[in-house]
């Protein structure tokens, strides 16, 4: 074969000959027939920096030994890993480290899982000629989360390589020199950087490890799951481990899942919040006004009775439900069939409501899809990439790193129209590594799109076979483009025309083109149009159809994505199918051998206001909290006061649950079966790592016991049963592979939309905001995601509370001299609709005339926020807000 | 008062001459050093900003050279060359006669502010040993006598006739 020849080498690995793809190498081309060669600096995520000496191997006609994890392996060559001078070579490199590291395993965490014991054991290294004192390093503090211990460390700047190269942090720094050298950060300044927890995964010693749960365990002793974590799109692997069925600590394995080792802060010390003692453990009913324990028995009964009542006294339009899209696939699956079977009304939602539906109604209308036509690999693969509104770092760190990978290590070209400026951080900042970044506000994002587009336009840069076969489509289009000014489109945006022209250029260009956008652009207003302009923008370079190029939103809860596929919205119904299209509804009727609800459901605000105006009397919330997540304009609160019965099922008793009539505890993820689908539509296995806390049941239990006290019983022995059913409804749902496998264009769609459905609110969309809130002040207030913290899940997290515990208001150095205002103090923020106080904190990354508050704590700032509807969605926007701040002294 | 302050041309000069701007970080914290005769945290945060490299990245740079103070010195530096080649010819004794006269050791300054010492690495003059550098200059085959006059000549005029150098950096001045 001529093609292996020029791309494979052969060699022989200790008289074994193995074939490996040309650059592997020697030490990768070892491992694949199994010879394991020692090392602590080589790891395959890394550059190869050789400066262990461990890897020494010798290579027939070489005359010297060669460090493995550096040497390409070429065709022909020989290598020997078992010689004796290799042995010897290993043996001395191995002395000299011992010279220095303390004989404390006993005390280390690291002990039974440490590279350095496990290699003095296979050299029986026991006798040294050093009788020099070891060296000591004075112990330092490092961080409440991370703990080091210099002494054992053997050098290696794993830690320091995966910080710059891998997460582009760069908070690590090897200090001094020669043995002297010690891992600090900033002098003798407390760690601050993202922690991701990669340090201490990477460590092959025990130099650096997590002070969770320091002293608490021998890795023998733990009894490890392998699970998906809870706490973004993402979807990551994560090995959940336990002791007596206590969360030890969380980890993650290079190879295994879509984050292939790689963590963030939430994934790494977010374990602990499902354990936090506020856990509810008994099912609570109301007595009096007040919630008290009861029984599991009275609680399921009273609320089977109450829905009965209801739906039999005002049908079953007058009930509605919600979900998180925390719950698995199987729960999301079951909570739909129960509403629109037990209860039988389409007036259900889930927490993909909040953004995730604009992204996912967009790509159904033009490319006839509900997921990404592609995967993370073609992220990494991308040569052009365009960020719009993902603050990525921050929301979906995993997707980050693969946009990191693919400028950092595969030089793609990246654009980027975000609401951050390029700093050097604590954290890092994906728009420092840009081609070409437009800052623009949340608002405006739809403007930098639509002048992206004209760029497209005006450069001549539409897609030859596209102007020929659809011209009433470009022709619409170029009109729409024409009716905007560069000047008010460079006053919107605060970008040039010639930064536009640049990107258009490059994205032309591009032949692996990918476009990411985030839950900023998502949650906007107008963050539908936006989706559909990306897609317009794609289609009109030629590239939606293009393999390897496409549209991916991202997913803020971990199984949105899920929660759309498997019907728990209002408007689908399992697989993506349209409520409204009588086949569809034949199918899912003849699957469930049922028929279902005919009036189309309200989605979350719909639902509100029905509670407010009493034509919904009674709700099932599972895992959401409106009350706590909606801004204070929406009245979730008044409204869902008017209920009659209110029953939901949760982890804690939240704002919403503490209005309920009777809170079922629920068993969080690290306690249940079941799968979750990443943003990518990849379906992944939840295993549970302990058993439910106190009483608590997993969702779908709760459901199914409800459902057969209503006489519509929808029983199932285990979640695996319902996989089951939902794989019979969805065909090949769920591959469970190691990647997805990303659906095609749907071409049909694409033709139909270029037919004439782009004309449906063209002329709205293709019109640039005006100024979003006139609330009165200056200055732009947006919401938005920390990287410490997750919804308001993870504020229960003792960990990540340790990285941040309270609310602090990010204001620019601008804004922050003008107001005088240092990190700490105290300001008042006011608009027409009211006013909050909190504490500041200046950040190089806010753009002057910005403030961002993370929505996690409390619910002060809610007054401050309008809510708009997405005509089109129903998703409601109120993450943007215009106040102004005065400082408290 | 900042660097880009209070150096704002030298500092556009030294960038200027690297295509490459990380390259300019050891003449910026020469530069830095130049001030108060070590390197303070605020000048390796501001120096951070300056390149687009994170605090730590700079210190790293810092700790890893023995001619970059990253603690307060005496008015006279003295740095001692211990590697290889001056140790064989008597870097140990260098030292040893000069803690007996200042009553310092390495790492240590004398309690007038005067005199710190620092034991270095190589400072290439390896054929002139055993010598050592005081701030800018070089002082090379060292005898007690030269130690004694070197140190007493400071002491009183702040100056020393038996200096050699400097011959690295910074470039000797083109006059006559």
């Amino acid at each position: 074969m001529p093609e292996s020849k020029t791309d494979s080498v052969r060699l022989t690995i200790d008289g074994i000959p193995v074939t490996v793809p040309k650059g592997t190498l020697v030490i990768e081309a070892a491992r694949r027939v199994g010879v394991m060669i020692p090392h602590f600096c080589y790891h395959p995520k890394l550059k190869p920096d050789a400066n262990c000496r461990m890897c020494l191997v010798e290579v027939e006609k070489m005359p010297k030994l060669q460090t493995s994890c550096s040497t390409v392996a070429t065709e022909g060559m020989a290598v020997r890993t078992a010689t004796t001078v290799v042995n010897d070579a290993h043996k001395s490199v191995l002395e000299f480290i011992l010279a220095n590291h303390p004989l404390d395993c006993p005390v280390c965490d690291q002990g039974g899982r440490c590279d350095l014991q496990d290699f003095s054991h296979q050299y029986t290294a026991t006798a040294s000629r050093f009788v020099e004192t070891k060296r000591i390093f004075q112990k330092e503090y490092f961080s409440p989360l991370i703990e080091t211990q210099m002494n054992r460390c053997v050098q290696c700047l794993r830690c320091v390589r995966y910080c710059d190269e891998v997460m582009d942090v760069k908070a690590l720094a090897p200090a001094g020199r020669g043995t002297m050298t010690e891992i600090k950060t900033f002098g003798t300044h407390e760690l601050d950087c993202e922690f991701c927890g990669g340090c201490v995964q990477i460590c092959p010693v025990g130099a650096i490890t997590s002070r969770l749960s320091m002293y608490e365990y021998r890795p023998w002793m733990l009894k490890r799951a392998d699970t998906v974590c809870q706490f973004c799109g993402d979807g990551c692997q994560i090995t959940v481990q336990t002791k007596d069925n206590e969360l030890i600590e969380v980890n993650s394995e290079y190879g295994a899942g879509r984050n292939s080792g790689d963590l963030c802060a939430r994934g790494f010390f977010g374990f602990r919040a499902t354990g936090h003692p506020d856990r509810l453990t008994k099912p609570l009913i109301r007595r009096n006004g007040a919630l008290v324990e009861t029984t599991w028995e009275e609680a399921l009964e009273y609320t089977a009775q109450q829905i009965a009542r209801i739906k039999n006294a005002h049908g079953a339009q007058a009930f509605g439900g919600l979900i998180s899209g925390r719950c698995t696939n199987e729960e999301l699956y079951l909570f739909q069939k129960f509403m629109r079977l037990a209860i039988g009304t389409n007036n259900l939602d889930s927490s993909a409501r909040y953004g995730h539906m604009n992204g996912v109604q967009a790509m159904r209308r033009v490319q006839g899809t509900h997921r990404w036509t592609l995967s993370f690999e073609e992220i990494v693969q991308a040569d052009v990439l365009l960020l719009v509104g993902t603050n990525v770092t921050e929301t979906n760190p995993i997707t980050g790193l693969k946009v990191k990978e693919a400028v950092k290590k595969r030089q793609a070209r990246l654009f980027t129209i975000e609401s951050i400026r390029p700093a050097i951080g604590t954290i890092s900042n994906i728009t420092n590594l840009v081609d070409q970044h437009v800052c623009a506000l949340p608002t405006q994002f739809g403007g930098a799109v639509l002048a992206l587009l004209k760029a497209v336009v005006e450069s001549r840069l539409v897609d030859q076979r596209l102007q020929h076969e659809s011209p009433d489509y470009v022709g619409a289009v170029t009109q729409a483009l024409e009716r905007l000014s560069w000047p008010e489109l460079e006053a919107a945006t605060g970008a040039a025309r010639d930064t536009f022209v640049q990107m258009a250029t490059g994205l032309a260009q591009g032949r692996r083109v990918v476009v990411l956008a985030g839950q900023e652009l998502l949650r906007s207003a107008g963050g539908y149009g936006s989706c559909l302009l990306l897609l317009d923008l794609l289609l009109l370079t030629g590239k939606l159809t293009e393999p390897g190029c496409g549209f991916a939103p991202l997913a803020e809860e971990n199984n949105d994505q899920g929660a759309v596929e498997s019907g728990a919205v209002a408007e689908l119904l399992p697989g993506g199918l349209d409520l409204a299209n009588p086949e569809a509804r034949a199918r899912i009727a003849r699957a469930w051998k049922a028929d279902l609800p005919l009036a189309a459901g309200a989605t979350l605000v719909e639902m509100i206001d029905r509670a407010r105006s009493g034509l919904v009397k009674g709700m099932l919330i599972v895992g959401e909290n409106p009350v706590g997540s909606l801004p204070t304009v929406v009245g979730a609160k008044e409204a869902l006061q008017r209920l009659e019965f209110l029953v939901c099922q949760e982890l804690f008793l939240t704002e919403t649950a503490s209005l309920a009539h009777v809170v079922l505890p629920a068993a969080s993820s690290l306690e249940k079966a079941g799968t979750f689908t990443n943003q990518e539509g990849h379906v992944q296995a939840v295993r549970p790592a302990v058993d439910p806390i106190g009483e608590s049941r997993p969702d779908w239990e709760i459901l199914s016991a409800l459902s057969v006290l209503l006489g519509t019983p929808l029983e199932y022995g285990d979640a695996k049963e319902l996989l089951k059913e939902i794989r019979g409804v969805i065909p090949g749902y769920g591959l469970l592979g190691p990647a997805p496998i990303p659906p095609k264009v749907d071409r049909a769609a694409v033709e139909r939309y270029l037919a004439g459905d782009y004309r449906r609110a063209l002329a709205a969309r293709y019109t640039l905001a005006g100024p979003a809130d006139a609330a009165g002040g200056t200055t732009h207030l947006g919401l938005f995601q920390s990287l410490f913290h997750s919804g308001k899940l993870s504020t229960r997290s003792k960990g990540l509370l340790q990285i941040e515990a309270q609310a602090a208001l990010r204001i620019n150095p601008a804004d922050a001299a003008r107001l005088a205002l240092a990190d700490g103090d105290r300001v008042r923020l006011s608009n027409r609709r009211g006013e909050v106080t909190t504490t500041v904190k200046v950040l190089e990354r806010v753009p002057e005339g910005s403030a961002w508050f993370p929505d996690h704590f409390g619910q002060d700032t809610a007054k401050l926020f309008e809510c708009a509807i997405d005509p089109d969605t129903n998703v409601p926007a109120f993450r943007t807000a215009s106040v102004s701040i005065a400082k408290i002294s | 008062m900042t660097l880009s302050e209070k150096y704002g041309t030298e500092i556009a000069e030294i960038l200027s001459r690297y295509p490459v701007k990380r390259s300019a970080l050891i003449p910026l914290l020469y530069l830095a050093q130049r001030e108060g005769g070590y390197i303070t945290e605020a000048a390796m945060i501001e120096i951070a900003g300056i390149l687009k490299l994170t605090p730590p990245q700079v210190y790293e740079t810092a700790t890893f050279y023995t001619m970059l103070n990253l603690k307060p010195v005496g008015t006279f530096h003295i740095q001692v060359c211990k590697s290889l080649m001056c140790a064989l010819v008597g870097s140990d004794t260098v030292i040893g006669w000069i803690k007996a006269k200042l009553g310092i050791g390495p790492g240590e300054t004398t309690a007038d502010g005067l005199f710190t010492l620092t034991a270095v690495e190589c400072l290439a003059a390896c054929g002139t040993g055993p010598m050592m550098q005081i701030n800018d200059d070089y002082y090379e085959r060292l005898t007690e006598e030269k130690v004694d006059r070197i140190l007493a000549d400071l002491k009183s005029t702040g100056s020393c006739a038996l200096k050699t150098g400097p011959f690295m950096w910074p470039e000797p001045a083109r006059n006559g």
